[in-house]
């Protein structure tokens, strides 16, 4: 008998390499990064910088080779391509000098530079299999029929790359300022960008859980890392048991979709949901609601929103930044995979709740922001505010609803690196001056950074000329062409009312007089901050004056379920 | 879409009109640029950049062909987002000519005319984005292209506000942001409807394009009320219309002089302007409906902000208050529905915003010297400063609509109007008129006449500067009052194409014809323009 | 009887045997063996720690790190002891996938070792 079972040859999965590999370099990255550093602790003083600016023409390669490498099956043919001509070299070489100079003003750490070149390749992977592959064959399967490669999935990786290179811009003068240098939280950040990209393209529900893990663990070690902070190891632990209870409510949703359905795997979810075979309606019904419970901790939507204010407070503020853009974005493709794909027979069914949840999300985010003093927990619940309008383009179960919810992650995720950016510049050594108070005066002290801070702000207010209100705009979009008009006008007050906050801290900056011992004495800002704020403003204020070019992108990248034959 | 602007628009090669919008954002820009350690240029270089503005808008006045000022003229437009069908279409006719004017003759004088306290650089840069905004809202032919000017107009007024205001500044200007963008979030709700119903009624690609929109007219009954119920509300927030008018007391009161000046000279009109170009436009039969209800507001507006202004004792309070009453006007007139009622409202925007303009920009030089708006502590100013007092009286005159004055054709033309829609409610608001004579001149009398004492009796008269930057007003004042047919004529084929519209849509609508009209002899008067129903193009566009 | 069932029964014999092994033996061990005890015999580790004391007694924070790195050294036996049994159906593919994990978990030691969590200090 035995024997007899060891005769069957295991079915290995058909694998894609190159459709991986914005996962695989983020992870093997992450790896490289950790083995690196721990064999070689302190480099000599006289070759670090070197090494350092060397890491600027590197990062050019490598994105080149990325590129090259994910758009064709046959290896480095895109490479061939751009080598046939002369020109082509004298352009990288200006390129690779451009970068290594660039690395070098910016006065950047090995670990961030090595991050920040492993985000780019990771983008520009994900740049050449939207390209070359996804545009001209069509969306694929990777490994098997449990992950997915298509133009929803490349968008949110391309997202999660974007924000590991801002966020790990911000971190390099943070980690500085509060004395936690090491490669930990870069490897950590990656691996859990990793776990993000997993989410966005898996087609199992087990799979999804195995992403939901790796990003929210990495993430929860973040949230504790400023050892010296008790609310950052509050924030770290208050997470971590928070979520780690939501994990078991994704599970067991997951189990109960096994139950109902008989699988985990979406294709046949969706097979089995759409030929109505389903016997046990209720069992589907408990499931939504445990799927949803899970993603709605994930992506702080009320009233699983609890965790996110002390968190958001207590995390070092980078974290945060990371926390609100990759995590929510990774959570939210998820959540539309899941429900959009699997779930879409029964629309009716879980439409309802979601709207339920996105109302409530949009109301309470608004009006617990009122009441705050904190910058951070402003935020926090701002961010609330704005799950709540991703989930009203979730809700639209259309095309237009898709389309929205990848323009709102887009622009959200700019805007939220950019405002907690700021934050994190001048709150100060161990985030202590973030109280409303604290930024007191700040458009004197800081004008040009009032000033971006203003912008961030508005565009999370929904004023138009800014990514912010294109967003809302297209969620609104999405709501009426599905004629909710009522959660339309709800989105809109609430809109309103959360605009309140933003113009709080607004006036906070450029009205309030600071004190003598205001906190921020206007040292200078980290260059790399400097940049990594200046592009999430270039971005939030380019793409609200000219929307279309992310317009057609969110519209091109639509999410598909491939089966396995 | 372009067939419809193109065919009947000259091809202009320049686009006038977008350089008009983002000549003033690009002077921001360049403002923001300057080095700081020449803080005197900032205002040379803001002046000159709302110059060049107005010069174009000076060009484009007088290239204005008035035999087809029913249709877009000096049309631009580009593709903005494709996808959603927007695009980044102006254009301008008869009903926005003037107000676009206005816009561009104002921004300069309040420019010259006013120094910033402190921090010139950001005062003049959000002046100049301010005047781009404004500039957008009247030239918009796309609603989400409107809806971006009326809103992005809100941030420059609110630092305006709250960075150079006085007293409870911050106060003020979060009351006027969040007043008016719960407005107009609302409108936006609106204008996605507008355009998705539109789309999926007629199956055609989704547009957001005025002219396209109000002609197909594919909206059902109940929808386009509820929908113009939400422009309504964005724009009664903005213009405003009693019971919403709260904010803009709190705004004028602490805000800068040059704040008050374009709030009252320009940005009040967005809302009338917004009810003529996209409530009547695109909703007639939904504005016949509520066009009732929008008169009694108006009324109950005037003599309400009349009263009110009797009644207070800051002179920038009294001049706001009288806004809201001079505003009531503008609403009886448009919501009239016929050609006067719409022309004297249009007119009645730009006499209120040089008349009301004036008076802030007075008020602001009074204040600069007596640091002081509390009319009882003010008197006997006639003496020490006779330059000022008679500029006083001529803007105040006007405002107050004396004969041979702007203000009197506008509010003739809009009581005549209003007379033949809803008869009663004119009676009523012709009352109106009458408490602001009364106002204004006690006003008057107890800050000019009487005995000088103390500061009063030294306080200095008009610069030889503060006196030529009243000079376009006393102008402007005195032609539009003696010879307003060049206004009026180039305005009437845009108007007489809006009623006609309302009339082609609307089953059982007529044009309430004002009977009194072929009585009186509008020419003996002030030579009201010739011919008062002109081409009927029929179409709008 | 169905070949299912018959399965179980061997497992369920097998079993039987185990127990009564230890059973006889444990009997003759009581039988044979010598038997004086005293307090020191009857201690739970006849010659190690205290094992009773004060419920809130410190242990050294080192213990932990030292647990953690068992834990996950045990966790790795666990996958791999049925990945052994499996390992020629899964040919190269099971050897490389098997190399990556304990690759990754190396690095994690190497991580530890670097940081010197490995040194008693």
């Amino acid at each position: 008998m035995l024997a007899q079972l060891d005769a069957t040859p295991v079915e290995t999965p058909e694998i894609v390499w190159a459709g991986l590999l914005p996962l695989l370099i983020l992870s093997a990255g992450a790896l490289l990064l950790v083995m690196l550093r721990s064999v070689v602790k302190r480099l000599p003083a006289d070759v670090e910088p070197h090494l350092i600016t060397a890491i600027g023409p590197i990062t050019v390669l490598g994105m080149w080779f990325a590129a090259g490498l994910a758009g064709t099956d046959v290896p480095l043919a895109g490479l061939r391509d751009d080598m046939g001509e002369p020109a082509f070299y004298i352009g990288l070489a200006l390129v690779m000098v451009l970068a290594g100079t660039l690395v070098r003003t910016m006065e950047i750490g090995l670990d961030a530079a090595i991050t920040v070149g492993l985000g780019l390749s990771a983008f520009a992977a994900t740049w050449g299999i939207w390209d070359d592959r996804w545009q001209v064959t069509g969306p694929f399967n990777a490994i098997g029929d449990q992950f997915a490669v298509d133009g929803f999935a490349l968008l949110f990786a391309g997202v999660l790359a974007a924000s590991v290179v801002l966020v790990a811009l911000l971190l390099d003068g943070y980690l500085r300022r509060e004395s936690l240098d090491g490669p930990e939280m870069y490897v950590l950040m990656l691996l859990s960008a990793a776990g993000g990209i997993v989410m966005t393209g898996a087609n199992d529900l087990i799979v999804i859980f195995l992403g939901i893990e790796t990003l929210s663990i990495a993430v929860y070690v973040m949230a504790a890392m400023h050892n010296r902070r008790t609310e950052s190891q509050e924030a770290g632990l208050k997470y971590f048991v928070l979520g780690a209870f939501a994990s078991a409510f994704l599970l067991y949703g997951i189990a109960f979709t096994y139950g109902a359905t008989g699988s985990t795997n979406l294709v046949d979810i969706q097979i089995f949901l759409s030929s109505g075979q389903l016997v046990d309606n209720g069992l589907l019904m408990a499931a939504f609601g445990l799927l949803l419970v899970g993603f709605g901790f994930k992506i702080a939507a009320a009233p699983f929103h609890a965790w996110t204010p002390d968190v958001y407070q207590g995390a070092p503020t980078p974290v945060v930044a990371f926390m609100a853009s990759a995590v929510k974005a990774a959570g939210f493709a998820a959540l539309l995979r899941v429900f959009m794909l699997g779930f879409f027979s029964h629309v009716d069914d879980w439409r309802p709740a979601i709207g339920a949840l996105a109302v409530l999300t949009l109301i309470v985010g608004s009006v617990m922001a009122i009441v705050q003093s904190d910058v951070k927990r402003m935020l926090a619940y701002s961010s609330i505010s704005h799950a709540g309008f991703i989930l009203v383009g979730v809700h639209a179960a259309s095309l237009a609803g898709i389309n929205s919810v990848a323009f709102y992650a887009v622009a959200y995720t700019f805007l939220v690196i950019g405002s907690f950016g700021v934050l994190t510049v001048v709150s100060g050594v161990g985030d202590r001056a973030t109280s409303l108070d604290d930024l007191n005066g700040m458009a004197k002290r800081r004008p040009v950074l009032a000033f971006m801070f203003t912008v961030f702000l508005l565009a999370q207010a929904g004023v138009p000329l800014t990514a912010g209100f294109v967003a809302k705009f297209e969620v609104i979009n999405a709501a009426v062409d599905s004629e909710f008009y009522w959660l339309a006008i709800v989105a809109m007050l609430t809109a309103v009312v959360s605009a309140f906050l933003y113009l709080r801290i607004v006036l906070s900056m450029y009205l309030g007089t600071a004190d003598g011992d205001a906190a921020d004495l206007g040292d200078p800002i980290p260059k790399a901050a400097g940049l990594a704020i200046g592009i999430a403003f270039a971005v939030t204020v380019g793409f609200g004056i000219l929307p279309g070019p992310l317009s057609d992108l969110a519209s091109d990248a639509l999410p598909a379920l491939i089966g396995a034959g | 879409m372009t067939s419809l602007l193109a065919s009947e628009t000259a091809a202009v090669s320049f686009p006038v009109l977008t350089a008009m919008v983002l000549t003033p954002f690009l002077g921001a820009l360049l403002l923001l640029v300057l080095p700081n350690n020449r803080p005197e240029y900032f205002k040379q270089v803001a002046f000159l950049v709302s110059a060049l503005t107005a010069a174009m808008t000076a060009w484009v006045m007088v290239e204005f062909d008035k035999a087809h000022a029913a249709t877009f003229q000096f049309v631009d437009q580009y593709e903005w987002i494709e996808t959603l069908g927007i695009s980044w279409a102006l254009g301008l006719d008869g009903i926005s000519l003037w107000l676009v004017v206005l816009t561009g003759a104002l921004f300069p004088i309040v420019i010259l005319a006013i120094d910033a306290e402190h921090s010139p650089k950001p005062y003049y840069a959000w002046i100049l984005v301010l005047e781009a905004g404004c500039m957008g809202v009247f030239l918009a032919l796309d609603l989400f292209a409107f809806f971006v000017f009326f809103e992005i107009v809100l941030v420059p007024m609110y630092f305006l506000i709250g960075q150079w205001g006085h007293g409870e500044r911050a106060y003020a200007a979060t009351k006027f942001f969040i007043y008016t963008m719960m407005g107009s979030a609302l409108m936006l709700v609106g204008i996605i409807s507008t355009a998705v119903i539109t789309a999926n009624t007629t199956g055609n690609d989704l547009t957001f394009g005025l002219i396209e929109l109000a002609e197909s007219q594919a909206l059902g009954q109940t929808a386009a009320r509820w929908i113009f119920l939400s422009f309504a509300l964005a724009f009664a927030v903005k213009v405003p219309i009693f019971p919403l008018h709260t904010w803009l007391p709190d705004a004028h009161t602490n805000a800068p002089t040059a704040g008050s000046v374009i709030l009252a000279g320009v940005m009040l009109k967005l809302g009338t302007y917004g009810f003529l170009r996209f409530g009547i436009y695109l909703f007639p039969e939904a504005a016949v409906y509520f066009a009732p209800f929008l008169v009694a507001l108006g009324t109950i507006g005037i003599l309400y902000g009349a009263i009110a202004a009797t009644m207070q004792r800051d002179l920038k309070r009294l001049v706001a208050y009288s806004s809201v009453a001079h505003l009531g006007f503008i609403v009886i007139g448009t919501f009239a529905l016929n050609t006067e009622g719409i022309e004297g409202g249009l007119l009645q925007m730009v006499n209120h915003g040089v008349s009301t303009g004036a008076l802030f920009l007075l008020v602001g030089m009074i204040y600069e010297r007596r640091h002081t708006r509390e009319i009882s502590k003010l008197g006997g100013l006639q003496k020490p400063a006779p330059m000022l007092a008679g500029v006083f009286m001529v803007v105040m005159l006007s405002s107050i609509g004396l004969p041979g004055l702007n203000g009197f054709v506008g509010e003739f033309l809009t009581l005549i109007g209003a007379f033949a829609a809803h008869r009663w409610w004119a009676v009523v608001a012709a009352s109106g008129v009458i408490i602001a004579a009364l106002y204004l001149l006690w006003a008057y009398q107890r800050v000019f006449h009487g005995p000088a004492e103390g500061d009063n009796a030294t306080m200095p008269d008009l610069t030889v500067r503060e006196g030529l930057t009243m000079v376009p007003f006393l102008v402007a004042i005195v032609f539009m009052g003696v010879y307003p047919k060049p206004v009026l004529e180039r305005m009437e084929p845009a108007v007489d194409a809006l009623v006609a519209h309302v009339e082609t849509h609307v089953e059982d609508f007529d044009e309430p014809v004002a009977d009194i009209a072929h009585h009186v002899e509008l020419e003996d008067l002030a030579d009201l323009g010739t011919d008062t129903h002109g081409e009927e193009d029929g179409e709008h566009g | 009887m169905s070949d299912y069932l018959r399965s179980y029964l061997t497992v369920g014999i097998f079993g039987l045997v185990g127990v009564a092994l230890v059973g006889v033996f444990l009997g003759l061990g009581r039988i044979l063996r010598p038997d004086h005890p005293n307090l020191a015999k009857n201690e739970a580790y006849e010659s190690g720690v205290e094992p009773t004391g004060d419920m809130w007694s410190q242990a050294n924070i080192r213990y932990y790190v030292f647990a953690l790195l068992f834990v996950m050294f045990d966790v790795e036996a666990v996958f791999i002891f049925p990945w052994a049994a499996r390992l020629e159906a899964y040919e190269v593919f099971g050897l490389i996938e098997m190399a990556i994990f304990i690759f990754i978990l190396l690095l994690g030691l190497i991580y530890a070792w670097r940081k010197g969590v490995l040194k008693w200090v």
